[in-house]
């Protein structure tokens, strides 16, 4: 029986559609896990573009960022944070294209315009130990206290033999291009963003 | 217009940028088996490198295809690892029957190649970095066909290179695959040179 | 045809070790090799996979027809390699982001393959087990070793954790480690140790 060819097609067959069902099955387990991962992974950059706020553990994370966060149309696609009631900063989201893949990411600005708080990543695929290390403290913590919106000297990433003039912070070393794009990326997006802005500020009072 | 003369322009970055500065043997390491044992012959590694440039060319379109069209409106994005091998063994299966069918000698020169091209991890990897780097059509194009001229310059430097070592003195247990190792190394550092011409 | 269990680990481990004895299936991980964490996850995948398939493909060897087994074969480990990455993905979705397509890479992996066809198809799920892992191990422990090298003299730390001397100025780090021709460099210098240590053996 097992040398006739028709036990060839029968068999794959059976064995496509058994394995294929228990992914099926499997996958529907972890669908939700997956889509809340994904959800979760954009509103925990949000918060940690705030070096201020305490990230929870991740079942937390939506309750915290609709308790500080709101979405409002006065702010340009931004989110604004909101402490106490009052408008503490916006976060901005970025995206645009990396080394790799696209790098996506959110940068928190304080309520005047004027500086950088914090900043995150959420989606990237930089090499990994190089250019991913962007997503690392060491490299994100440079920016806070960096001036938005100065033309004469925008936000610089110099290599780390250079050491870094006003507004500037070191790159990675041996991520050269991911540290380039992402110096555009992060300058564009706040320009486009502050012209969206026009100046002012979102009324709360 | 604008949007299509902007992807064709990205298609030819793209395509540059996977021969050189993201060549997919230089930098993420795949194809190497074939790549150690093929790469003594100038005349084999030129074969095998044709043969990849050219199915993992319409391997990429293909699976992009299967992805954007089949796979994702079923919401079945992870079975694009079982779906691309199956594409690529096929066409792989089919290269074959037609090659086999209308040019026996291509096929002498090129059959015994095409088997092995099945297992070749660079052709699945170019395929699953298409999707995480969420190409556009166009641009795969571009890409698929960077990434095979890529493989096939880094194995035909290489086979030119073993030649040449054939007659020099490498310690006892350096000899192959540990010095072909080293040379990749050298060529790799070589092409990091590549780095920042395009951005 | 049985082999005793001491020396199906024994080949895998050191012997016919897949990496340095037959150069098979490095394709898939050395590109993450200059992280630990992330070398370590992969080989933990590629053990467990390469030890699941190895299971199945042994226990359906009767009954699956000869002219189809690489189909079958293949399907099995597609399966499997899909059943870690969707693990990945809800529970560790940060560490599936970073290895990005290189789990799905395990599927062309030489090893996983090799084992399934050469061993586990005509042996019974017993040994096919143990040849599967230790051939996994095997291969996992050259990887962790080029790992541990490229982060420790590219970054200084090892695991994320700073090494004393190694992280302080005093030494230079090379960048060059943690960049893809280092892992050239370190895979050739292991290979060199490994294969100089097993000739001297031969020769006794």
């Amino acid at each position: 029986m097992k040398d006739k060819p028709w036990f060839a097609v029968a068999y794959m067959f059976v064995i496509t559609v058994f394995f294929s069902t228990v992914l099926i099955g499997f996958a529907r387990l972890t669908q939700d896990r997956v889509i809340a991962n994904e959800q979760v992974m954009f509103e925990r950059a949000v918060l940690e573009s705030f070096p201020e706020i305490d990230v929870p553990p991740t079942p937390q994370v939506n309750q915290r960022f609709s308790e500080l966060f709101k979405k409002s149309d006065d702010a340009a696609g931004a989110f604004v944070y909101l402490k106490d009631g009052q408008i503490a900063g916006y976060a901005v989201p970025l995206e645009g294209k990396g080394f790799w893949a696209p790098i996506r990411g959110v940068v928190g600005v304080s309520k005047d315009l004027t500086t950088i708080l914090g900043i995150s990543f959420y989606d990237q695929n930089e090499t990994p130990g190089l250019g991913a290390r962007i997503t690392e403290a060491d490299f994100r913590e440079q920016f806070e206290g960096l001036t938005v919106g100065k033309i004469e000297r925008p936000i610089g990433i110099r290599p780390p033999s250079v050491s870094p003039a006003d507004n500037e912070v070191h790159a990675i070393s041996g991520a050269t291009q991911t540290c380039v794009r992402l110096e555009v990326l992060i300058n564009e997006a706040l320009s486009a963003w502050l012209e969206a802005m026009n100046g002012r500020e979102v009324d709360d009072e | 217009m604008n949007g299509i003369g902007q992807d064709v322009w990205m298609a030819v970055v793209t395509c540059f940028a996977a021969i050189f500065t993201q060549n997919i043997l230089l930098t993420t390491f795949l194809g190497m088996c074939p790549f150690t044992s093929v790469s003594r012959e100038v005349k084999a590694a030129i074969g095998l490198g044709v043969a990849v440039v050219f199915v993992m060319t319409f391997t990429t379109v293909l699976n992009w295809l299967a992805y954007y069209w089949v796979l994702v409106p079923l919401k079945l994005e992870f079975f694009r690892f079982i779906l691309f091998i199956i594409i690529i063994a096929a066409f792989v299966q089919f290269v074959e029957m037609v090659v086999d069918r209308y040019s026996p000698k291509l096929y002498q020169t090129l059959g015994i190649f095409l088997p092995l091209i099945t297992v070749n991890c660079a052709i699945l990897g170019t395929s699953l970095f298409m999707v995480i780097r969420e190409h556009s059509f166009i641009v795969t194009i571009g890409y698929g066909f960077g990434s095979g001229v890529g493989w096939l310059l880094a194995i035909l430097a290489m086979a030119g290179i073993r030649q040449r070592l054939n007659e020099s003195r490498v310690p006892e247990g350096l000899r192959g695959p540990g010095i072909t190792l080293i040379i990749a190394g050298l060529m790799a550092l070589a092409f990091v040179g590549f780095t920042g011409v395009l951005s | 045809m049985s082999k005793a269990p001491r020396d199906i680990m024994l080949d895998g481990l050191w012997r016919d070790n897949p990496i340095f004895r037959q150069i098979l299936g490095i394709c898939s991980t050395l590109a993450v090799t200059n992280v630990v964490l992330n070398t370590a996850v992969m080989c933990v995948s590629l053990t467990v996979v390469t030890m699941m398939s190895c299971l199945t493909v042994s226990l359906l060897r009767d009954w699956t027809p000869r002219n189809i087994r690489m189909m079958v074969q293949t399907l099995i480990i597609a399966f499997y390699v899909i059943i870690v990455d969707l693990i990945l993905k809800a529970y560790w979705p940060e560490m599936s982001r970073n290895l990005g397509p290189f789990v799905g890479l395990i599927i062309t992996n030489c090893i996983v393959m090799g084992r399934c066809e050469a061993f586990a198809g005509s042996n019974p799920p017993g040994p096919a087990v143990l040849d599967g892992m230790f051939n996994g191990l095997g291969y996992s422990f050259i990887l962790l070793a080029i790992a541990v090298l490229r982060e420790l003299l590219g970054m200084g730390t090892i695991l994320g954790f700073e090494i004393p001397y190694f992280a302080t100025p005093y030494w230079d780090k090379w960048i060059i480690m943690v960049m893809p021709p280092g892992g050239f460099f370190v895979l050739a210098s292991i290979l060199w140790v490994c294969r100089s240590i097993g000739a001297k053996e031969v020769k006794k």
